[in-house]
This record gives C-alpha cells, structure tokens and sequence, in this order.
C-alpha cells in the first residue's frame, strides 16, 4: 500500500519536474516594447503594428521576406523573415512575430497576422473625424 | 424580433425544466410530464430561433450585425449557410441548437432507464440554459441591429444612389489614416432614414462576406461535427452528477459508456476534419501546428479517450457484484471532459488568448467575459465540488488492490499517460494567460514518450487477464507479435532510414501495438464480430502514429523558382511551371505545373488571388496525392517580370561606420551633419536641417553625398541627393539619435529596370509528405472502432 504511493508520487514528481524544465526551455515571453527587445538576445514574441507607409520588401533570392513593426511607444524594429509573405498580411491590423534580436534585425521564425474580419468594427469617434 | 422572442422563451421554459426536473427528482410524480413539455417547449424555441438566423442569413436581412458581418449576396448557398457560424454569436447559436437536440435523445434515452431521467436532464438542460444566456439579448446575440450601437459602415456597403442625399452628409465620417468614408449608423440615424422614406434594406445593400480562408468545403462540415462533440461532451459530466446525486455508482457505468463512445468518436472525427482542411486548402504544411484552438478541442478527446478504458474496467469489474473498480476516477474523468470543453470556450471565446492564435475570436466584451467566467466555474464547483462531498463514502467504497501484472493496472496506467499528455497540453496552452507561451517543441518533446508508453501498454495489456497473469502465458501469448514487431521494425530501419533512438523505439511501440490487436481482431472476426470495435480503434491509433511518424520526420521542403517553361528538379520531380489561367469567373488563378515522377506525369495547380474581402493575396496549395505519399505545392509569390518589391522600395538601415552595396558602389555612412545652429533653431522651432554624411565608391574615385532631413516653417521633408555620373540616387527615409539612418538606394534612370525583358517565374515550396495517408487513415479506422464499439455498448446498455 505504502509502496504504491511512493512509486506514484515519485512518478508524478519526475514527470511534473521534467515538465516544468521543458516549459522553462521552450517559453517565449511576448513584448511589446521593441526598445526592451533590442537589449535581449533571448527568443520572444513582438507584438506590434506593420509600419503600412514603408512597405515591405521581397527578396525572392534569398528567400526572405522584410517589414517594419512599429510599437505603442512609436518605436519602430526590422523584421526579417526566412518565407513567403503570411496570408492576409495586407489587411493585418496586428502582428506577431516570435525570433531573436540580432545585428540590427529581428529575425523571424514565425510570423501571426491578426487580421479584422474577426474583430468588430474597431473605428470609434476619436479615429474618425466628421468632414 | 422574433429571433429574440424565441431565445427568451426558450431560455424561461429550460428554467422551468430544470424546476421540473428537481422536483421529479425529489419524488414528486406528477411534475415530471411538465419538465419534459419544458424541455420540448426549450427546443422547439431555439429550432425557431435558428431557422429565423438561417432565414435572415439567406434572405440578406444585413439590419442584423451578426448577418451584415459575415455574409454577402455572392456567396453560394453552401457556403452561406456556414455563414450562421462563422462568428462568435452564431457559432454559440449552433452549439445550443446541437444540445438541444442531442438533450432530445438523451431525453428518449434515459426515460427508459429506471430513474435516470430527472437526474440527468436537470443538469444537462442546466448546460443548455448556460448557452441560451450566452446568445440572449445583451450577450452574444446574433438578432441584434446594426444600429443597436452605433456603427461605423464603411460607403462601399451602401446604395451609391442614396450618397449625395444632403441628410445623409451628417452622418459621413472619414478616417483619416486610410481615408476612407464611412457612415456612422445609430437609432438616431435611423430616425432620420426613415423620414425620408427610405427603407433600410434599400439603403444598406452589401454584407462584409465571409473571410476567404473559411470559403471552402470544409468551413461547411468541420465547424457542426465539432460542436456536436462538444454537445455530446455535457452527456458523460450529467451522467456522472446524477450519479453523485443519488450516491449510486454502479448502473452510471454502463448507461453512459455509449455516449462517452459515440462523443469521443465525433469530437475525433471533427479534430481530423480540422487537421485536412488545415493541410490541404490552408496551407499550413502540416495536420497540426499546436495551435491553441486545435489544442483545445484535442485535450477533451484525449481524457474521454481515458474515461472509455476506466469505464470499461468499471464495468467488467462489476460483472461479480458491487459498483466494480475505479469509481473515482471515472467521476472525475467524465466530469473533467466537459469542464475541459468549457475551458477550451473560455480560452478561444473570451479573448485572453489574444495574439497567441491564428483563429482566437477578439475580446468579446467585459460582460460575456464574465458569464464564461461564470459558466466554467459554476460547472467547476458543481462537478468537483459534487465529487468532494460525496469524497469519504467513495474513499470507503473504492478501495482496491490491483495485481502488478493485470490488465486492469495496465489500463488505468495507460489512462494516467493519456492524461499526462492532456495535462501536458493544457499546460502549454494556457500559458498565454500568464503572458507567456511555449514553442512547438515542448508539446513534441513532451508527448513523444507518452505515444511509446502508450503504445507498449495498449499491446501489453490485451495480452494479460483480467485480475491477474502468470508470466510464461504472457510470454507464449506474445510469440507472434514480439517477432512481427521486430521484423517491421527492422525493416523500418534498413529500408525506411529510421535512424533516431526514440523514434526507433516509438516504431517498435507502434508495431506491437499493431500486431498485438491484428491478432485478436483476427480471432474475433472469426467469432463474436461485435467485440472487435476497441481492436480496430487500436489499429486505427497505431496507423496514425504511423503516419504522424512518417510525415513528421521524414517529410522534405524546398523552394524554388519556377520560370515559365523551363523545367526544374526537385526531390526526383520535374517540375514545369505552363502558365496561369483564371478560374472562379476571374476572380482567382491557377498556376499549372506539370509534374513529372519517372514518366508519370500530373498537373498540379495551386491557386493565388487577391481577396476583396481584405485587400490581401491569398494561396491555396495543391496536392498530387500518392498512396505513398503526397506531393505537395504551396505558391509563394509571382513575378511577370517588371517589378520585385512593394512601392515604398528597398529600404535599408545604416549604422554608423557601416559600408552598403549598391550596383556596384560602396556607400558608407560616416556621420550626420548637425549643426550648433541646428540644435537652437530645433528648440525654438525655427528652420533648420540636418545631413547623413556619406562617401561613395566606384574603386577608382570616391565622392561625397548627403541626403537631409529638411524643416522650413514648420514642414518638414527629407531631400534627396544624387551622384549623376554614378548613376545613384539616395533618398532618406528617417534618421534617429541612436546613430541610424534609413535610406533606399536606386539608379537615376529606373527605367532601365522595366525595359529588362520580363519574364514570368513562378515562386513554389514544394514538399514530399510521406505515408501522410496513414494519417487520414488512421483516424478515419479510429472512428470505425468507435462505432462499433458504441453500438455494441448500447445494446449492453438496455440489459
């Protein structure tokens, strides 16, 4: 009986233990200020805004596909992506991009477009104004 | 109106059922005929309601939001019809419409079981109630106006004729970021609308449509299939509550074994359904991207997978008398099915997931927060809550030893590595609440030795006995799969290039798991055939590991160029790229590439166009579907030959000291150019500028160049600068005090770069997926078992 426990308990420790090591290995925190992404070389999320009046750049070569993002304190960040340009990155009215900070870039391995056909009408008297 | 009419009623007849219900429950015998009244009365309100949203939806009645959002007159019938549940209100409606009708059946069947039905049905339309709240009106209601609150529309949707109206210019609003115009509908402007005699339906002529990536097949069968396991998920939790409320938990077992069957093979069927329209019309590559929606509904089926193996040693070991053996567990697991679906419609419904999933709904509004929040916990605190207060009589009655070698410790064992996996899976999907999330890896890493236990205990157990087993007739019972494992697996390795340890160990787990089950199947088929459902959803979850195996491991991706005419190989195909031609009436392009594998040859045509719906290029891949394997393209990008990149050009940022390449000339940027006069005339706003300082070389001359950022009363500009007889213009983008600048370097006479004969090159990823059918397969096996399974378990349930 006492035994049964033991062996129980020590699995769920190991397993809970084992689990808890890949969860720190393979988390990703999201940010939202680029100025803090530039001074960490450890993998995260950005979240922010493509920067629409720069464009984005194609360069079918080599492969990679290149924006701006632009946070909620105006700072902007270049993000390189090894890929083709996302569905729906037109019309994204926000973008998440998980990679690492390095030499001026964010490189990019995944990219997420947040796109606003599954938003409500997000226009509101302070965007629009009368003419 | 009338939508609303319904939901209201319908929501005030399931409170009368539930009153009903306790009341029968509690031995009163003549209420038990109005609760089932109260329960047909709840369904018939919310078909009504229903077939009102249907009808709006077809018959374009854009006065409701929830029909003005999500569809438009273009779309085929099909299609529009899953329009009802492309948004959060709809998609609420039809998982209510499901469980009524599945609390119908429920109803039929439990009537016929003793005094089962007041139990069960007053908790399984307490779940029914919760779903009509949602979509009650104030909530996620799909009947309410456009107008309700206030609404900005954009002109595109309106009748062009009614624009110079001059009442109508009040109501014209211009957002100035991307300038375009829309009205702002309000009850107010509807007031004014009506005054002037103008009808709504004239007036508001064109619905937003439906999102082009849900314009397919699969959006029409996917969606209902899932929200039918999703309803018949609430069967297991009122099942097992009944039980609590009565404290007996010994007839639960077999009554509830069919739906717990039946659900789990729904819910599986749609989680496939899922995966294949995910891989072959979204073009995600793959099945299965750990996404967190895909997770969601994934965790449920995998614990009402482990509640069919407890509950099936429950049952056989109640064969000698008594409630049988692992009562608790069975409690807890049914409960923890559906509390695992409300979670997961927390988690996508209410907004928390945000920016972590590519299909999370957006914030639904604080209120509807909160009524999630409420109806996961009420139905937490109900199911645990009911389990703690019945804890010490079933900690007295459910206390068992199991022998070391039974099938019944190898079954449960089996069931705590399924709900490993689960907890595994929730753990990495609600991370996102917690501000953070995890990479794909650690669901990979996680659950790839829990497949290979899994595996090892499926074949292990169905070679003990119940109770217990001798050692040497595990031995003499296993001679056949032990060598056919081996041998496939050896062959795996020789033939197939298997290389890598666990996944070596996870084939060897995989093909007893295989052989153990073909054999018993074997010998059953040859007897009772009705037993042979859990042998063949064995097999159908090994050939799915299979094929997961085989395509995720061995699954190979390149992209190439493909210029019109030339062939190019890849991976031992030769690819020719014939041109484009318009499908759909236009509004699409296929892009023929002819495929040749050793003389046999296909066309496969992936498709490209650009959605009006979001202004945005779409893809969809296209497959040669192979028995052994699939072959399959996915379009990137296509170039007619005259331009490469967006409008804004190529723009590139210089650090200080840093050199740049440009046809053929080294550009450094040295240092701004920035004036003490600069400095005060920028404090006191006066006109001012400031230089990007850079030297240019052609390997014999070096010169100078300096580009500003320019400010003259109050305007400022950037001023390019050029060197004409190195045929260079630089033009500055935006400078910072970190020492950057931005700059795009083009040539003075642009022109030259169109007269380039163009030529047309088509951008592919091309990937060789094999045994992916195996994936399909598998399930679809899976799915087969399940059936027979249930219907035998139905049969067993009567007696």
């Amino acid at each position: 009986m006492k035994n049964k426990y033991l062996i129980g308990g020590f699995i769920i420790v190991v397993f809970l233990g084992l689990m808890g090591y890949l969860f720190t290995q393979t988390n990703v925190a999201y940010e939202n200020n680029f100025a803090e992404i530039k001074h960490t070389d450890k993998t995260i999320k950005a979240t922010g805004a493509w920067v629409k009046s720069k464009g984005y750049d194609i360069d079918n070569e080599k492969n990679l596909f290149s924006f701006y993002m632009i946070d909620n304190q105006g700072v902007e960040l270049k993000v390189v992506y090894k890929g083709a340009i996302p569905n729906n990155f037109e019309s994204s009215t926000s973008v998440v991009v998980t990679g690492k900070y390095k030499n001026g870039y964010f490189i990019a391995s995944d990219i997420l477009t947040k796109c606003p056909s599954k938003y409500e009408e997000q226009y509101t008297e302070d965007t629009a104004s009368n003419i | 109106m009338f939508g609303n009419i319904a939901i209201t009623a319908g929501l005030i007849f399931s409170m009368f059922t539930i009153i009903m219900y306790y009341f029968s429950f509690k031995g009163y015998n003549n209420t038990l005929k109005y609760a089932r009244l109260g329960y047909h009365s709840m369904t018939i309100f919310v078909i009504i309601a229903s077939a009102l949203l249907m009808h709006a939806i077809l018959t374009h009645q854009y006065e409701y939001k929830y029909v003005f959002n999500y569809s438009n007159a273009e779309l085929p019938t099909g299609l529009l019809m899953s329009t009802f549940y492309a948004g959060q209100e709809g998609s609420f409606m039809l998982w209510l419409l499901f469980t009524s009708i599945v609390g119908l059946v429920l109803l039929e069947y439990t009537s016929k079981r003793e005094d089962l039905e007041p139990r069960v049905m007053m908790i399984f339309t307490l779940a029914a109630a919760f779903l009509l709240l949602m979509v009650s009106p104030m909530l996620k209601n799909p009947f309410s106006f456009i107008w309700a609150d206030p609404t900005f529309v954009e002109i595109k949707h309106l009748n062009q004729s009614f624009l110079s109206m001059s009442f109508l210019q009040n109501f014209i609003f211009q957002d100035p970021g991307s300038g375009q115009s829309f009205v702002r509908l309000s009850p107010e402007f509807m007031g004014t609308l009506s005054a002037n005699g103008i009808a709504f339906e004239d007036f508001l002529i064109k619905g937003k449509g439906l999102n082009p990536l849900l314009q397919n097949f699969w959006m029409q069968i996917h969606p209902p299939i899932l929200f039918v396991g999703f309803s018949m998920a609430t069967v297991p939790f009122a099942f097992a509550f009944a039980a609590l409320l009565k404290n007996e938990y010994r007839d639960w077992v077999k009554q509830a074994l069919p739906w717990v069957l039946s659900g789990t093979m729904v819910l599986g069927l749609a989680i496939m359904l899922g995966g294949y329209w995910a891989y072959g019309v979204l073009g995600w590559g793959g099945y299965w991207g750990w996404d967190p929606v895909e997770n969601s509904s994934l965790v449920p089926w995998i614990v009402g997978v482990a509640s069919v193996h407890t509950l099936l040693i429950q049952k056989k070991t109640q064969a000698k008398g008594g409630t049988g053996r692992f009562g608790k567990t069975n409690l807890i697991l049914a409960i923890m099915t559906y509390l695992l679906v409300l979670y997961s419609t927390f988690l996508t419904r209410s907004g928390i997931l945000g920016d972590a999933s590519v299909h999370s709904f957006a914030e639904p509004g604080m209120l509807v927060y909160w009524l999630l929040i409420l109806f996961v916990g009420f139905f937490t605190l109900l199911g645990i809550g009911g389990i703690i207060y019945r804890w010490k009589y079933l900690e007295m009655h459910f206390n068992y030893e199991e022998d070391l070698l039974s099938r019944e410790l190898a079954l449960f064992t089996g069931a705590i590595a399924l709900i490993a996996s689960a907890l595994i899976i929730t753990v990495g999907t609600s991370a996102p609440i917690f501000g953070t999330s995890v990479e794909i890896s650690f669901y990979n890493e996680l659950n790839l030795p829990i497949a290979i236990i899994i595996g090892v205990l499926n074949g292990f157990s169905l070679l003990l006995k119940w109770k217990q087993t001798k050692g040497e007739s595990i031995l003499k019972n296993s001679k056949f799969a032990i060598i056919s494992t081996l041998t496939a697996t050896l062959l795996m390795i020789v033939l197939g290039g298997l290389y890598d340890f666990m996944l070596i160990l996870l084939a060897l787990s995989v093909n007893f798991t295989i052989f153990v089950n073909a054999e018993i199947a074997y010998k059953i088929w040859k007897g009772k055939k009705n037993y042979i459902g859990a042998y063949i959803a064995h097999i159908g979850f090994a050939v799915f590991l299979l094929g997961a195996l085989a395509s995720g491991s061995f699954a190979k991706d390149e992209q190439l160029d493909l210029a019109k005419g030339e062939s190019a190989e890849v991976f031992g195909h030769s690819l020719t790229f014939l041109g484009y031609t318009p499908i759909e009436n236009g509004t699409k392009y296929a892009f023929n590439i002819e495929v040749d594998k050793n003389g046999s040859k296909n066309i496969v045509s992936p498709v490209m166009y650009i959605a009006e719906f979001n202004n945005s290029l779409m893809r969809e891949p296209d497959i040669w579907n192979r028995l052994t394997d699939d072959f399959y393209i996915s379009p990137v990008g296509y170039e007619d030959g005259s331009s490469r990149s967006s409008d804004a050009g190529q723009s590139i940022m210089m650090r200080k000291g840093e050199t740049k390449q440009f046809n053929g000339l080294s550009i450094t940027f040295d240092s701004f150019n920035f004036p003490p006069e600069a400095m005060a005339a920028m404090q006191s706003g006066g006109d001012f500028y400031i230089g990007a300082k850079m030297t240019v070389s052609d390997g014999n001359r070096t010169v100078n160049l300096e580009p500003k950022l320019q400010n003259k009363n109050g305007q400022r500009s950037f001023v390019p600068d050029m060197i004409d007889d190195m045929n260079l213009k630089v033009n500055l983008e935006n400078l910072d005090a970190s020492g950057n600048v931005q700059v795009i370097f083009s040539t003075l006479d642009e022109t030259t770069k169109t007269v380039l004969a163009p030529k047309e090159v088509l951008t592919i990823e091309a990937s060789i997926k094999p045994f992916i059918n195996l994936v399909w397969a598998g399930v679809l096996i899976v799915v087969l078992g399940f059936s027979i399974a249930a219907v035998r378990r139905t049969k067993e349930s009567r007696a």
